[in-house]
């Protein structure tokens, strides 16, 4: 971890716990914003003004999300290696990114839900996660309140405003889309034409912004043709243990060689300090 | 994919921690399954001797040519043999005790089996035996192993004397055998000797010498024969060819020589003068006057002859006279040489049939010496070969033949052999490790399930980005430690079980 990066965590600890909605920047967050993208530093800043009461470590904890103050541990090191090859491979865009799993129960979500909060470390960069696996939606899960409009409300009603359904979760530069309501037939709102200028519009918002798709597993493989074609990349869950050889090779088959990304290799077990 | 040492090791460490309950599981259930069966384990007492075997062997020498040195295998194997025979065994049954409960036959059996499948004999070296016994009781494995090895060598001087009391036998026997038939032969050669007394060794070379000679002297004399027989056929013809007696015919004789001279000086005159010359005439009258003379003679001696009357001047031929007394003294020689000749073949045939007694009876006089001198060649081997089998019998009666000596005595064993407590408790120990690494050993190889991230992108052609390690919650945290410290007092408790029951066994309390 550079001295910056330290430095910044430590600002973040102190004065970003609790933001206020005065509108004023953030002192720790304003260089670097400048530093990194000179593209939109007052959208940053005004994301940071609508942050909601910060989440605790122990909420992060709970919730199973990585925090930067971790940086030691071996999983915050590896999301945050998942994130530079991502900007390398994205080179200097930002891109929508489908996680999807091999099998469920693969941890796509975990996936997902993590690497959003490693780009949400750089202070340059938002996340917008999008929970789109409509069967079985989790996102909605990380918020204290868990009934909110989500993305098949948003699709359904033509009078419902975006901003409505883009909702905070208590962590900096960190936004999220629930899934909604549970729908009779996702697959023809995923198709939908507001699905697409709903993507659209997610992406050209913020141009730091990089969403992530926490679609379902490959064992719908409808969804996934969809949504693979919404996203720029993909990429794919296997997890220790319970994927085989075959079952990777029949997913890899199913999508376009471009828009995959590679094998994210999860949940391989670790002997923990216990001290 | 073939994985590399280390990501197998990896791989088996993680597995293992992820797997831990099964891991402490099978190790207690592995354990728990090792100490009662160690508990459970017979003790078994080993007791030994080994015995020093010295033997010299005497049949060996006796039986040249036909008995084979036995080896080390074939040692161990006839004192098994020996040892395990019924008498032996009956005895053994009889002093360990098994027969206090008066055991049925096929009881008898088994047990008798048992103390065969116990008993290890095997060679040390060339010249000695070790006797391996092992039983539950110390105090009947000692006692046994010591009978065991008083009964071998026991039994082994009583055959080995066994043995050479019947070698002894065998060719006392055979040399009486040989005996008779010695004695046979030379009566035999005795009786020949007596019926054949021109049959000598030398008789036959005389035969062949005189049959040879009254050949030659019978073709001498045939032949003198012949030619006498000859000269007899010429004698005849010749006398019969010459007149008895001659006339004297000398006048006439005269006168013809005288006529012709006269005829022989006629033809010379008539050369000269013709025939009415005187001289020629008076020759020719002087012829006339002969031949008158001649016939006048012929006359005169015919009328001789008629009238039978002896003329002076008739006399006997003498040329007749020789032959016919050559004649006579060639038929006198004829005949003594016809009567020589006869007496000669006689002889011959004497002789021949002489010869020929003389060749049968020397087939079967050298027949009869062949017989007698292999007898006695064989007989005299078997007298010395009898001295000698007398010699071993006295020995191993005496028991200096083979001699048994315990190089190492059967001690009362103290510690049990074999599969002990101790064994059990650190098979249990290691297996307890071993059993679930191997398991997991086999799942890795063989679970189609991938447990090793790298091993995706060898047989994927998308990359792998990362492998994502296990995020552990604060909470997870505080169950797996729960977890562990339980986890290691069970196994804890197992080992500690173990060391109890180890250390009550040592105490014997066990």
């Amino acid at each position: 971890m550079s001295k910056i990066e330290k430095a910044l965590n430590k600002a973040r600890e102190g004065g970003l716990m609790v933001v206020p909605r005065t509108g004023l920047p953030v002192p720790a967050t304003g260089t670097s914003v400048v530093t990194h993208r000179s593209a939109n530093p007052e959208s940053i800043a005004r994301m940071a003004a609508n942050e909601v009461k910060m989440l605790a470590p122990a909420d992060l904890e709970e919730r199973g999300i990585i925090r930067p103050q971790r940086g030691e541990d071996p999983t915050v090191q590896v999301f945050r290696e998942l994130r530079t090859k991502i900007i390398q491979q994205a080179q200097g865009q930002n891109a929508i990114i489908l996680i999807t799993s091999v099998s469920p129960g693969c941890g796509a979500s975990f996936v997902a839900r993590n690497l959003a909060a490693a780009f949400a470390f750089d202070v340059g960069k938002t996340a917008l996660l999008i929970d789109c696996n409509l069967a079985n939606p989790s996102v909605h899960q990380m918020l204290r309140n868990a009934s909110v409009p989500g993305m098949t409300d948003y699709l359904e009603n033509p009078t419902l405003d975006i901003d409505k359904i883009i909702h905070p979760l208590g962590i900096a530069r960190y936004r999220l889309i629930t899934a909604g309501k549970r729908h009779e037939s996702p697959e023809e709102l995923l198709t939908s034409g507001k699905m697409k200028q709903m993507m659209d519009a997610v992406r050209r918002r913020y141009l730091e912004r990089f969403v992530i798709l926490d679609g379902p597993p490959m064992s719908k493989p409808a969804d996934i043709r969809i949504l693979s074609d919404l996203a720029d990349y993909t990429l794919v869950i296997a997890r220790y243990g319970r994927t085989t050889s075959t079952q990777i090779a029949n997913c890899v088959g199913a999508i376009t060689d471009k828009k995959l990304l590679g094998i994210v290799f999860n949940e391989e077990p670790r002997i923990p300090r216990l001290r | 994919m073939q994985l590399l040492p280390e990501q197998i090791a990896k791989a088996l460490v993680n597995e293992a921690f992820y797997s831990r309950r099964a891991f402490v599981a099978i190790f207690v259930v592995v354990n728990a399954v090792m100490l009662p069966l160690g508990l459970m384990w017979p003790k078994v007492y080993t007791a030994s001797t080994s015995i020093l075997v010295d033997e010299r062997t005497i049949i060996q020498p006796l039986m040249q040519g036909a008995a084979v040195a036995t080896d080390a295998l074939d040692r161990s194997k006839n004192a098994r043999e020996i040892m395990f025979g019924r008498k032996i065994m009956d005895i053994i049954l009889e002093y360990g005790g098994w027969l206090k409960n008066n055991p049925s036959v096929e009881e008898r059996e088994v047990i008798t089996d048992g103390i065969k499948r116990r008993t290890v004999v095997a060679t040390v070296g060339k010249n000695i035996l070790r006797i391996d016994y092992k039983d539950e009781d110390p105090e009947r494995a000692f006692r046994v192993t010591e009978k065991f090895a008083e009964l071998f060598m026991q039994e082994s001087i009583m055959a080995k004397a066994a043995e050479s009391r019947a070698a002894f036998a065998f060719i006392e026997q055979q040399t009486m055998e040989y005996q008779e038939k010695l004695t046979r032969a030379e009566q035999e050669l005795k009786e020949l000797r007596s019926s054949n007394l021109d049959a000598s060794a030398t008789s036959e070379g005389e035969v062949s010498t005189k049959v040879n000679d009254l050949r030659s002297k019978i073709e001498s004399t045939t032949q003198e024969l012949r030619e006498a027989e000859a000269k007899e056929t010429s004698l005849e013809r010749q006398v019969s060819g010459e007149a008895e007696s001659i006339a004297d015919s000398f006048r006439e004789g005269q006168y013809r020589t005288r006529i012709a001279e006269l005829e022989a000086k006629l033809d010379t005159l008539r050369l000269s003068y013709h025939d009415t010359h005187p001289d020629i005439i008076q020759v020719k009258q002087q012829i006339q006057a002969l031949n008158e003379n001649i016939t006048a003679e012929r006359g005169r001696r015919e009328q001789a002859s008629r009238s039978g009357k002896s003329n002076e001047s008739v006399v006997s031929n003498p040329v007749y006279q020789q032959l016919r007394r050559e004649q006579s003294q060639n038929q006198g020689q004829i005949e003594a040489l016809s009567a020589r000749l006869s007496e000669m073949q006689r002889q011959l045939q004497s002789e021949v049939t002489r010869g020929k007694r003389i060749h049968s009876g020397d087939a079967r006089l050298a027949e009869l010496t062949r017989d007698y001198q292999i007898n006695r060649d064989i007989y005299q081997d078997l007298l010395r070969r009898r001295e000698n089998a007398r010699v071993s019998m006295n020995m191993d009666r005496e028991r200096q033949g083979l001699s048994f000596k315990i190089q190492e005595p059967a001690s009362l064993p103290l510690a049990p052999t074999g599969l002990r407590f101790w064994h059990f408790v650190v098979a249990g120990m290691v297996f307890g490790v071993v059993i679930p690494l191997g398991l997991l050993l086999a799942r890795l190889q063989f679970d189609p399930r991938i447990r090793v991230g790298s091993e995706i992108a060898s047989v994927h052609k998308a990359p792998i980005m990362v492998v994502v390690p296990h995020l552990w919650s604060p909470v997870e945290l505080k169950t797996l430690r729960v977890e562990l410290v339980m986890l290691m007092l069970v196994v804890m408790g197992t080992v500690g079980v173990s060391a109890i029951l180890s250390a009550l066994r040592v105490m014997k309390v066990l």
